[in-house]
């Protein structure tokens, strides 16, 4: 049982990646983003349940507070306050993003394998998708002009780093967990305070704008 | 209590306080004073070291030993001197009118925030700690770069925090894939993260996973050193930051996160054995002074100069460690130390000049600045012979103690290239500097009338700092020395 919820919920976690790479609406993709930390909650609450690994309940905690409900709240005030909707035409266009997106979901579960456990059924899956997840964030970044987007592609790489911690080790420390998500909700506020500036200044919030500096 | 904390505490304390706000002078004396204070809490800690009882504090999450003590105190005196230069910086924006009370604020409040992040990344002995005080130092210097609020240096700081960020969220990776190949090994608990503990159990950490970690890790770490090819923020950062953060960047940052590469190289090496992450460091670092050579050359601005000669300095660190000596090691420690006393006079020298001029541009400071501002041109010029590696000052011998390990160990091919970047890089520097220092100039009618030069603080700074490098070239204190044998120790020891 537990092992389908896990499988499921990790399984959703790249869809909802995936439809952020085929998302042009800044509100749905940040929506999307709230989906994807609320299902990077239920892994962390079954693991916790399974294994009876304590310190994962606090994990799963933080992540559905910080992440499904701050994060994404504090985001949407951005967008509301710039009153930029939506994502122009990317560097590369959806159907080719798609494709390249589902040849690094390859990668990603061809590298899990390699890892103590990584082939045995559930572990297999949660590596894969993170490691997977995390190159599909790293591609939003590359591919993407908005500063919004680029945040939360920041934020999918993150999530990665966590669904990794999560599936290979027994829990980070609890105080290092506490001091990361501190950061985190830092750099989310630095970054938003950054882009409302940015728009301010430029009316825009397209970084391929920012072309000045070279040599 | 504990020196550790002490020291932590102070400059947390001091960025509060300036933070707050007050009249000016009240705000220049904390800001000083608390630096100078942590400085000196810096050198008691480094000398509790050498006295032979390591201070440690949070059950051994923070830890000092050898790199530690002297890091610290690196950046302890980095601290001071971008504390003291940044008063007299700020003196000078604020008679011409152009300083608001949001810079104020950021000013007296991030320039200790950032000196107690960095203090916090040199003590410590968990890897968790560690990549959170390396965040901290990320986000303290955001503000700092988008300071003057240009658009340029909005686009600085934009690039900076998604690269930045990027490159931490590797090293976040990294630290996690580290602490997974030691499952069942490295315990529950705070104290699996310690680095300590990852050092006892080397020999028991789980291969692949450790490899995967390390590249990460030194992928992340080596962005915020600003090791080639992850180095792109830097010219853009160096350029819109003021000079006093700019130094606490090209100083305390580099020498910070060399501590973590450091750190994360001395596991590899336990575990896997001295090439797989010696290799890294050395190809890193070569690329590192490679690619800093067309556009030390092609270079435009004053402040991106610098920053190009930062990589090449980073990258000669790098490439110290990764030769796999002991006197390259050695070498490498060495040239931290007489880089941290170097770099902050050329940030100086060239950042007075930069803002008596109002630019940093080369065509808006135009040539012979020589008989505009004649101190800080001369400064300016002593700082690019430190710099570039000439005799008789402390980064030559530096230098030629890589070199010599170099050709005499098993990479002479590389060191062969390194020797002929760093000649070329001399050409580069020399040509650039000399443009602006010397010579008439180009159009009398056209140049624009720079501030007159005046001996306040930052220049009272300046050649204080310029009187320490000198010296030093000829006289290390003896408890410095010690502490750079005790870092070599652990960097080639492993502890």
């Amino acid at each position: 049982m537990t092992a389908y919820v896990l499988i499921l919920s990790a399984a959703g976690m790249l869809v909802s990646a995936f439809l952020m790479v085929g998302q042009k609406a800044l509100f749905t993709t940040i929506r999307l983003y709230g989906a994807q930390s609320l299902l990077l909650g239920v892994v962390a609450t079954t693991m916790a349940i399974s294994e009876s690994r304590q310190e994962l309940f606090v994990t799963a905690a933080l992540t559905v507070v910080l992440k499904t409900f701050l994060i994404p709240w504090f985001l949407m005030r951005t967008v509301d306050r710039i009153g930029i909707h939506r994502e122009i035409e990317p560097f590369l266009n959806v159907p080719t993003s798609l494709l390249i997106c589902l040849g690094l979901t390859v990668v990603g579960y061809r590298v899990s394998s390699g890892f103590e456990g990584g082939t045995q059924q559930v572990s297999h899956h949660v590596i894969g998708v993170a490691l997977s997840l995390l190159l599909i964030g790293l591609f939003l970044m590359v591919t993407r002009k908005k500063a919004i987007t680029q945040i939360l592609a920041l934020l999918t790489v993150e999530n990665a780093v966590f669904l990794v911690a999560i599936g290979v080790t027994s829990g980070m420390p609890l105080i290092v967990e506490f001091g990361i998500a501190f950061d985190v909700i830092l750099a989310v506020l630095v970054l938003g305070i950054l882009v409302q500036r940015l728009v301010g200044r430029f009316e825009s919030m397209d970084v391929s704008r920012l072309s000045k500096l070279k040599g | 209590m504990n020196l550790v904390l002490w020291t932590l505490a102070v400059p947390l304390v001091t960025a509060a306080v300036g933070a707050l706000g007050g009249a000016r002078p009240f705000k220049e004396v904390t800001m000083v004073g608390g630096l100078a204070l942590t400085f000196v809490l810096c050198l008691a800690t480094a000398g509790q070291f050498l006295g032979g009882r390591p201070p440690a504090a949070f059950a051994d999450a923070l830890r000092v030993d050898g790199l530690s003590a002297l890091v610290l105190v690196l950046c302890g005196f980095v601290g001071l001197l971008s504390g003291t230069y940044g008063a007299g910086y700020l003196r000078r924006n604020e008679a011409r009118g152009v300083v608001t009370p949001r810079m104020r604020r950021e000013f007296y409040g991030l320039i200790p925030a950032y000196v107690f992040a960095m203090l916090l990344v040199s003590m410590s002995n968990n890897l968790g700690i560690m990549w959170i005080a390396v965040e901290l130092t990320t986000l303290a210097s955001v503000f700092l770069i988008s300071f003057h609020d240009r658009d340029t240096s909005l686009e600085a700081a934009w690039k900076f925090l998604v690269l930045g960020s990027l490159g931490l969220a590797f090293a976040l990776l990294g630290t996690v894939l580290l602490f997974a190949s030691g499952q069942g090994s490295l315990g529950e608990g705070m104290s699996g993260l310690h680095w300590t503990r990852f050092m006892q159990v080397a020999p028991e950490l789980h291969p692949f996973t450790l490899r995967l970690g390390v590249v990460f890790a030194l992928i992340g770490y080596g962005t915020k050193a600003g090791l080639a090819p992850m180095h792109t923020w830097k010219p853009d950062a160096y350029r819109e930051a003021p000079s006093p953060a700019v130094v606490l960047m090209a100083v305390g940052m580099v020498n910070g996160a060399l501590y973590c590469v450091l750190r994360i190289h001395l596991i590899s090496k336990a575990s896997l054995g001295p090439g797989f992450s010696e290799g890294l460091l050395l190809t890193l670092g070569l690329l590192s002074v490679l690619i800093a050579m067309p556009f030390v050359l092609i270079q435009w601005n004053i402040k991106r100069l610098l920053a190009y000669s930062s990589i090449e300095h980073v990258g000669i660190m790098a490439i110290g460690v990764g030769l796999g000596a002991e006197a390259a090691v050695f070498g490498a420690l060495l040239h931290m130390t007489y880089h941290s006393l170097a770099k902050p006079l050329a940030f100086f020298s060239a950042g007075t000049i930069a803002q008596l001029h109002s630019s940093s541009n080369f065509d808006r400071i135009g040539h012979g600045t020589f008989s505009r501002t004649p101190v800080a041109s001369a400064l300016l010029v002593l700082a690019t012979l430190m710099i570039t590696g000439s005799p008789p000052f402390g980064l030559f011998f530096s230098e030629l103690m890589i070199l010599g390990a170099g050709f005499a160990g098993a990479h002479p091919a590389a060191t062969a290239v390194f020797l002929a970047a760093l000649v070329v890089l001399f050409c580069g520097f020399a040509y650039q500097v000399g443009q602006i220092v010397l010579g008439p100039p180009r159009d009398p009618a056209d140049r624009r009338v720079p501030q007159p030069e005046r001996f306040d603080l930052g220049m009272v700074t300046t050649i204080g700092v310029a009187a320490v490098a000198v010296v030093s070239t000829f006289y290390l204190p003896a408890p410095l020395m010690a502490l750079i044998r005790a870092a070599t120790q652990v960097v080639w020891g492993g502890g």
